[in-house]
C-alpha cells in the first residue's frame, strides 16, 4: 500500500514536470528578454542566473527525483491517513525532502534551519499532542453535506485545472542555451550559507529579525494561557497549598 | 524528453512547489481532522518557501532566504497557538472534528 503510494505519487510528479517543466525555459528565457524587449520589467536590476541551479549531471537529476518523490509521497501519506502517527511519519518524511531540494536550491543554512525546526521540533510538537489526543479519527474523509462535498470537489479541480493550465502555456527550453549555461556562479560556492544569509538578514531584514522575537514571544506566552487548563479543572484537581489560581 | 527527466532546473522546483501546495489546499478541503488541517498548512507554507528559494536562487538576490527564515519563524509560532487551541478545545469537546466545531454557528 505505501509503497503503492509512493509510487503513484512519483508517477503524479513526474507527469505534473512532464506537461509543465518546460516552465525551465521561463527561467532561461528571462535573461534574453529584460535585454531586448521593455515587456517583462525585473524588479531588481540584477539580472537572473542562466546556469541550471544545482542539477547538472544525471546524478543530481536522479536526486532530485528521489526527492522529490519523498517530498509528494509524503505529503500524500499526510492527507490519507488515517492513523495520526502515520500521518505525522508521513510528514516527517516530506520535510526531510524538502530540506534536501532546498540544498539543491545552495539554500544550505535554510536546509539545516528546515531539518531543525519543522523535522526536529514542530513534528515532536505534533507527536506530543496527537499521544495527548490519542483518539483515532472516524472517517478521514468529511461525509457530512452534498453541498460541502460539492464545493470542496470543485474547488480542487479548478486549483489543478488552473496549475496545468499555466504550465500547458509554457514553451519549452532551449536545450542550446541549457547546455550552454555555465554550472556554477563565481560567488556559488557562498551562496545560501550562514555567512551569506546571516549579512543579509542583519543588512535589510534586522527589523523584521527583531520583530519576529517579539512574535515568537506572543505565540509561547498565548500558546501557554490557551492550553493550560481551565480554573474549574484546577479546583477538581485537587487544591495546591498555596491556594494558587484562586 | 530526456532533457526534461535529466536537465532539472527552477521549473522543476517550481512545479515541485505547486505540486505541495495543491496537496496542502487538498488536505485543508477533505480532512476533517484539525491536526491534519494544521499539517496540511504547514505543507503549504513550505511550498512558498520553495517557491521564495527558487526565485532568490534564480535572481542571485539572497532576500528570498531571508524571507524564507521569517516564514518559517511564522510557521513555527502558528503549529505553537494552533496546537494549544486544539488541546483546549479538546480538553473542552472531546474530539477535534471541525464539522462538529458549530457553536460559534449561532
Amino acid at each position: 500500500m505505501r509503497l503503492l503510494i509512493i509510487i503513484t505519487s512519483a508517477i503524479l510528479a513526474w507527469g505534473a514536470a512532464e506537461t509543465i517543466a518546460p516552465s525551465l525555459a521561463v527561467a532561461d528565457a528571462i535573461p534574453a528578454q529584460v535585454g531586448g524587449n521593455a515587456r517583462v520589467k525585473p524588479i531588481s536590476t540584477r539580472t537572473p542566473h542562466s546556469d541550471r541551479v544545482a542539477s547538472s549531471g544525471t546524478g543530481m537529476a536522479l536526486l532530485f527525483w528521489a526527492f522529490a518523490a519523498a517530498t509528494v509521497g509524503g505529503a500524500l501519506f499526510v492527507i490519507t491517513r488515517r492513523n495520526l502517527i502515520a500521518a505525522v511519519m508521513g510528514m516527517v518524511g516530506s520535510f526531510l525532502g524538502i530540506a534536501a531540494v532546498y540544498m539543491m536550491l545552495y539554500a544550505h543554512f535554510l536546509s539545516v534551519v528546515q531539518m531543525l525546526v519543522y523535522a526536529g521540533a514542530i513534528m515532536v510538537l505534533f507527536v506530543f499532542v496527537v499521544m495527548i489526543l490519542n483518539r483515532p479519527e472516524d472517517e478521514p474523509v468529511a461525509p457530512t453535506g452534498r453541498a460541502g462535498q460539492a464545493i470542496g470537489a470543485i474547488a480542487i479541480v479548478y486549483l489543478v485545472g488552473r496549475l496545468i493550465m499555466l504550465l500547458w502555456k509554457v514553451q519549452p527550453p532551449d536545450p542550446t542555451k541549457a547546455l550552454a549555461a555555465p554550472g556554477l556562479t563565481p560567488e556559488g560556492h557562498e551562496w545560501g550559507t550562514v555567512k551569506a544569509v546571516g549579512t543579509d538578514l542583519f543588512n535589510g531584514g534586522l527589523f523584521p529579525f527583531e520583530a519576529i522575537s517579539i512574535l515568537l514571544l506572543v505565540a509561547v506566552v498565548g500558546a501557554i494561557a490557551i492550553a493550560r487548563p481551565l480554573h474549574d479543572d484546577q479546583d477538581n484537581e485537587g487544591n495546591t497549598p498555596d491556594g494558587e489560581g484562586h | 524528453m530526456a532533457d526534461l527527466l535529466f536537465n532539472v532546473g527552477y521549473g522543476h522546483f517550481l512545479v515541485l512547489a505547486a505540486v505541495l501546495f495543491l496537496i496542502g489546499v487538498g488536505g485543508v478541503l477533505i480532512r476533517r481532522n484539525a491536526l491534519i488541517i494544521l499539517m496540511s498548512v504547514e505543507l503549504m507554507l513550505n511550498a512558498a518557501n520553495m517557491t521564495l528559494l527558487t526565485f532568490s536562487r534564480m535572481w542571485g538576490d539572497l532576500s528570498g532566504h531571508t524571507f524564507a527564515l521569517m516564514v518559517i519563524a511564522v510557521a513555527a509560532a502558528e503549529a505553537s497557538v494552533g496546537l494549544a487551541i486544539v488541546v483546549a478545545v479538546f480538553r473542552g469537546r472531546k474530539n477535534v472534528d471541525v464539522d462538529r466545531l458549530t457553536t460559534l454557528r449561532h
